[in-house]
């Protein structure tokens, strides 16, 4: 039977941390609503941005924008590729930051030559895990100069995320780039997703029954397809990422508030149990003393 | 009545405006274009500038900035960074970043910097000028 001193010094430090993640339960929740109503706000926009595109796309007429350019000259093993990476900026938010993180490292291995891949992370806590990593076993490099929260995503952010990987894909120093987020499937269910942002994709060209594609009504672009283009994808990216942002913002908050709502619990639980103990400790040292009582005055009263 | 066609305004932030509009002026990268139903496909980039619908018989102003809008014949959507009608417009703010703005077009600064201020320079313009146009 534990001691009653060491049994009521856990009750004590148990309730300590209770206090905690019930203040951030509260804290998280409250961040979640806020979070959650910016969210429903963009989402219409996030999606009718991808379906527009994609619209767009099945009019537009063979171009040769740089933003489509697949570089098929470069070799698979020497194809630089970025990975912007959204994680949260603190821990303490169940497996949300570990999931990416994983899934980052997966996506990585499937890279032919992870030495020519470069991470662009978002986020606190995935910056310095990677950084730490990376640095023991060379396998991709970290942007060190790539500092951004993910705290309240603003279209700021976004456009200057959106300016510097466009800048770097123009200029050659990334062959692809790729989104990785956390996409909210529902309130209680989330999926981690890799975007393709450059080049650009020019997916699902429509076949016809035959297997010849089957040539669709072009639109007309003012001034010039390429000029249009040249807008519209600094324009797409920024807006995706911008989405992905407050999309990843979301889910951090959700899980954020459901690992600190299992913790509560579970120090409720924990203290349940202890006192229990104590009040059974508490019992045997009274029932104890009595005997001791009683017998010590028995001996007494033999003599 | 004159034949209407759908429009649907969607900004980062919220769906400005859904519903069918006779007309539609918007200015595009080489000047206005005015939008009927029944106009052709068309795709178009548009920058920080002015919109203006009719519904109804009644000419409806926006300030937009930087989006793109595609044209089908029964139906147009736009998609912006930002919408707003003028009287939404917050014009203290409007002023403080158009300060703030010309204060750094001042400094020395690098090239993207320098086309970053001028891009918030020109939203902030935009939103003053729409506000000051259509909103008294």
């Amino acid at each position: 039977m534990p001691n009653m001193r060491e049994i009521r010094e856990r009750i004590a430090s148990i309730q300590q941390i209770l206090k905690i993640t019930n203040a951030m339960y509260l804290m998280s929740s409250s961040k979640l609503k806020k979070a959650r109503k910016s969210l429903e706000a963009t989402e219409p926009y996030f999606y009718k941005l991808q379906e527009t595109i994609d619209s767009v796309l099945e009019h537009t007429p063979h171009t040769r924008q740089k933003y489509f350019d697949r570089r098929k000259d470069i070799p698979p093993e020497k194809r630089k590729k970025g990975y912007i990476v959204i994680t949260g900026d603190k821990g303490l938010c169940g497996s949300y930051n570990h999931n990416i993180m994983k899934y980052t490292e997966q996506e990585l291995e499937k890279a032919e030559n992870p030495e020519n891949c470069c991470l662009f992370v978002m986020g606190q806590v995935g910056r310095l895990y990677f950084q730490r990593r990376m640095k023991n076993d060379h396998m991709a490099s970290v942007d060190s100069e790539f500092l951004y929260t993910t705290q309240n995503p603003t279209l700021y952010r976004a456009r200057e995320i959106a300016d510097m990987v466009i800048g770097k894909f123009e200029s050659g120093e990334l062959d692809e780039v790729y989104l990785i987020y956390t996409d909210m499937v529902n309130s209680s269910q989330q999926e981690t997703r890799t975007l393709r942002l450059l080049p650009f994709e020019r997916k699902r060209l429509v076949q016809a029954a035959d297997g010849t594609l089957k040539s669709l009504p072009k639109a007309s672009f003012m001034p010039s397809p390429e000029e249009v283009m040249g807008y519209l994808i600094p324009q797409y990216a920024k807006g995706i990422i911008y989405g992905a942002m407050v999309e990843a913002f979301c889910c951090e908050q959700q899980s954020r508030m459901t690992a600190m709502d299992s913790a509560t619990n579970s120090a409720k639980d924990m203290i349940k149990e202890l006192s229990l103990m104590y009040n059974r400790a508490r019992q045997a040292a009274i029932t104890q003393e009595i005997t001791e009582v009683v017998s010590g005055a028995n001996s007494l009263d033999e003599d | 009545m004159a034949k209407t066609f759908h429009l649907e305004i969607i900004a980062t932030d919220r769906i400005f405006f859904q519903g069918d509009v006779e007309h539609l002026v918007i200015t595009a990268i080489d000047g206005l274009i005015g939008i009927l139903a029944g106009h052709e496909p068309l795709v178009t980039s548009l920058p920080t500038g002015e919109l203006k619908y009719m519904v109804d018989g009644v000419w409806k102003y926006a300030a937009i900035s930087e989006g793109f809008i595609q044209v089908t014949p029964d139906s147009a959507v736009i998609l912006a960074d930002s919408c707003e009608l003028p009287e939404e417009i917050d014009i203290k703010r409007a002023q403080e970043a158009r300060e703030r703005a010309q204060e750094m077009l001042r400094q020395k600064q690098s090239l993207k910097e320098y086309y970053q201020t001028q891009a918030a320079l020109n939203r902030a313009m935009n939103r003053l000028k729409v506000s000051q146009k259509h909103f008294k």
